[in-house]
């Protein structure tokens, strides 16, 4: 008797599993028109960014009192978790602000959102370049419309530099020479981490993809370095730490915890006085200064002015659930949110300088087009910057990354055992989640 | 007369089973149900999302060369392993201190008891972070007497320690459940063992531990559960770190599953990290049966 329940129980539950993981619900066909409905809007960020979108939000009511659009924000720590739970109970909102990484997590095959292709109609999309699509698509279905374009740029604290006497750095023999300068106040030109924005890698990833012309990561999700590519990179990263210019893991850690670094008292009162940051999320850093302290540096080249190896993505996308029932609601708001010219005003640069052609008219003509953001927009315009591939944004391959970093920072292994480390496991995340 | 008071409300044998039904349906639910679920999709490839395929015990064998699982299970048993007897000893430490006739002793008591009311809140972990940065008062207080600062974070050894307190000062919980067993050993035992010429600490050891037998089993058997378990501290305050010297079990399983989408490995993790309990507790009671049965 009470094998025949525990089997029975075993049996049930698997039932249950098996639907849960089988998506086999059907995509609701666009109909060509508007219902009466209310649907939900998603979106992670600041308190900038969730005061404008409301505006922005009220807008849209206030025009379509038939299409109720309710709102679902919270900061971006724990977001993916949530995003994870509601995708995989099938319970997402209609409309996503997502992540470039998450194509890849949640729709391997293109099917994971709906295919806006299908409603065209609806999205404007003669508004963006045909580059700028495609950052959206996932095995040839457009899954996503890149709402900003952003790279990370040089930002520093005014005041410390003129203190101290110091230059911007311009080549990265500047940036290693200035380490002596500051530390001789006890201060750090710049500032890299190994935690959640794992910018330590990233120069260095940058620094050897100037040098070798070749991407990190290609964008079907390739390893492109070598080994010794990314041992040289290693060797840069302790070469920065050895010369003064960023504090180590340790040292970080101590002054720090694990606070971020634009709540660092440190950062605040200008001891560490340059940040590695996204020209849309520069915006909380400016914020913990006072007024105009911090400025966009000079991206770095070498030597010889070869000042390639920067690198760009799309800052955020907007996306429609796979399982929304009302397709041509959503993509109407979907590209109310991207392209309409007051909602544009209204949202100002809060995720970034707009990649919809109409979005950044209605700026430049109404002066919003100004700031740290689009300073740094500027800056990578004059180069000729590397798209990032959406695998090397993936948690776990960050997390390769912080590993090493952390591990030659404390002289736990030196930095071939730790290149050799990160080149296996890359080579066989990348092979295990492309299976 | 005889009466019969075997089926009070006098209906059929099955209202018993109606009654608890609230509590077998939440069992199920919750805890059945969950239970099966995890175990079964511990044997699949499932990441969330797409289609999952039953890949047998593909998950266990790569547990056995997954280094960072072994140095997860390692940092917890160690962290487990220093932690429980601490927490024991000062609480009922604690306890017998509580237990003395002084006037005011349930202010004391209840004083004693914030810290475990406080200790899940979000805002104490915070405090708690900054408390052990460089600048912080820990480091403050160490310049004070004249020691040198530490740095708290950056060194294995310290940032553990940090993570010990922190739950050590939370021992308000296992100090009542002694409390309580102290205050239900009858006053004459003392009083007669007084009499025959016995000091406070024979006391203690010949009567107070013997009958305190069975609640230290269950306090350490509650908080090994406790240890093994634990996510929220070290999540909060060190990130695991430095180099993934306060990585728990509990941060991996959380990471595997939320954050890199390996729902079929963090099931079976969980498996794991629910057997090794098992066997621990297992372990535990083997050991102190003998022991607790002569009490």
């Amino acid at each position: 008797m009470k094998k025949i329940i525990l089997l029975t129980a075993a049996a049930g539950c698997l039932t249950s599993l098996s639907a849960c993981g089988g998506k086999t619900s059907q995509v609701t066909a666009p109909d060509g028109t508007l219902d009466k409905c209310t649907l939900r809007f998603s979106w992670w960020g600041g308190d900038d960014r969730h005061e404008a979108t409301l505006d922005a939000i009220e807008l849209w009511n206030k025009r379509n009192p038939d299409i109720t659009i309710e709102a679902e924000y919270g900061g971006w720590d724990g977001w993916t978790e949530k995003v994870t739970t509601q995708l995989s109970g099938g319970t997402e909102p209609d409309i996503m602000q997502i992540n470039y990484d998450w194509l890849v997590s949640f729709s391997q095959d293109g099917k994971g959102f709906y295919d806006l292709s299908q409603l065209g109609e609806r999205i404007d999309l003669s508004q963006y370049d045909r580059e700028i699509l495609q950052f959206g698509e996932v095995n040839g279905i457009l899954n996503g419309i890149t709402v900003s374009v952003s790279g990370r740029g040089l930002f520093y604290n005014s005041d410390t530099y003129k203190q101290i006497g110091a230059e911007y750095p311009h080549t990265w023999s500047d940036l290693l020479a200035l380490g002596e300068k500051f530390g001789s106040e006890g201060f750090y030109p710049l500032d890299l981490d190994a935690q959640s924005g794992g910018t330590a890698w990233y120069l260095a990833v940058v620094y050897i993809q100037q040098q070798t012309g070749r991407q990190f990561i290609t964008l079907d999700g390739e390893l492109g370095f070598t080994e010794v590519d990314i041992k040289a990179a290693l060797d840069f990263y302790k070469e920065l730490e050895d010369n003064h210019v960023i504090r180590t893991v340790d040292t970080r850690t101590d002054e720090d915890g694990t606070a971020a670094l634009y709540q660092s008292p440190e950062f605040i009162n200008g001891r560490i006085a340059g940040v590695l940051e996204w020209g849309s999320s520069v915006g909380k850093y400016e914020m913990s200064l006072s007024e105009g302290k911090l400025e966009a540096g000079p991206l770095l080249s070498d030597d010889s002015g070869n000042n390639t190896g920067w690198m760009i993505k799309p800052s955020l996308l907007y996306a429609i659930s796979a399982n929304t029932q009302y397709p041509d609601e959503a993509a109407e708001f979907m590209n109310f949110m991207l392209s309409d010219g007051e909602a544009a005003k209204l949202l100002g640069t809060s995720r970034g300088i707009p990649a919809s052609k109409t979005a950044e008219k209605s700026l430049e003509e109404s002066g919003l087009l100004t700031g740290l953001a689009q300073e740094n927009d500027e800056l990578l315009e004059q180069l000729d910057t590397m798209t990032i591939s959406p695998y090397m944004e993936l948690a776990q391959m960050k997390g390769f990354y912080n590993t090493a970093i952390e591990k030659i920072s404390y002289n736990a292994v030196d930095t071939a055992d730790a290149a050799h480390e990160m080149y296996v496991s890359i080579i066989d995340y990348l092979e295990r989640i492309k299976k | 007369m005889k009466k019969n008071y075997r089926n009070p409300i006098g209906v059929k044998k099955y209202t018993g089973l109606l009654l608890i039904m609230p509590f077998i349906i939440g069992f199920i639910v919750f805890t059945a149900y969950p239970f099966i679920s995890s175990f079964l999709l511990g044997l699949t490839d499932y990441n969330g999302i797409r289609q999952m395929n039953f890949i047998g015990a593909e998950n266990y064998t790569r547990m056995l060369t997954d280094s960072g699982f072994h140095n997860a299970a390692l940092v917890t048993l160690k962290y487990t392993v220093i932690l429980v007897p601490l927490k024991l000893l000062f609480s009922l430490l604690t306890a017998l201190i509580m237990n003395l006739e002084i006037r005011g002793i349930g202010i004391y008591r209840t004083i004693f008891y914030i810290p475990s009311i406080l200790g899940s809140n979000l805002a104490i972990v915070i405090m708690w972070q900054f408390l052990f940065t460089s600048e912080g008062l820990a480091n403050q207080l160490l310049e004070a007497v004249g020691l040198a600062p530490v740095g708290w974070y950056g060194d294995s050894a310290a940032s553990m320690g940090i993570i010990i307190l922190l739950r050590l000062w939370e021992f308000g919980s296992t100090m009542i459940i002694f409390l309580n067993a102290l205050r239900d050993i009858p006053k004459e035992y003392y009083e007669a063992a007084k009499v025959d010429g016995c000091g406070r600490i024979r006391g203690f050891f010949a009567i107070t531990l013997p009958l305190l037998k069975n609640v230290i089993f269950l306090n350490l058997v509650l908080q090994i559960i406790a240890a093994m378990q634990e996510f929220n501290a070290p999540y909060m305050i060190t990130a695991g770190g430095p180099l993934k010297s306060t990585y728990t079990l509990g941060m991996l399983i959380y990471d595997e599953m939320f954050k890199y989408h390996n729902v079929g490995y963090a099931n079976g993790l969980s498996w794991v990290m629910f057997m090794m309990i098992a066997v621990i507790v297992g372990i535990m009671s083997k050991l102190t049966g003998r022991f607790r049965e002569e009490a």
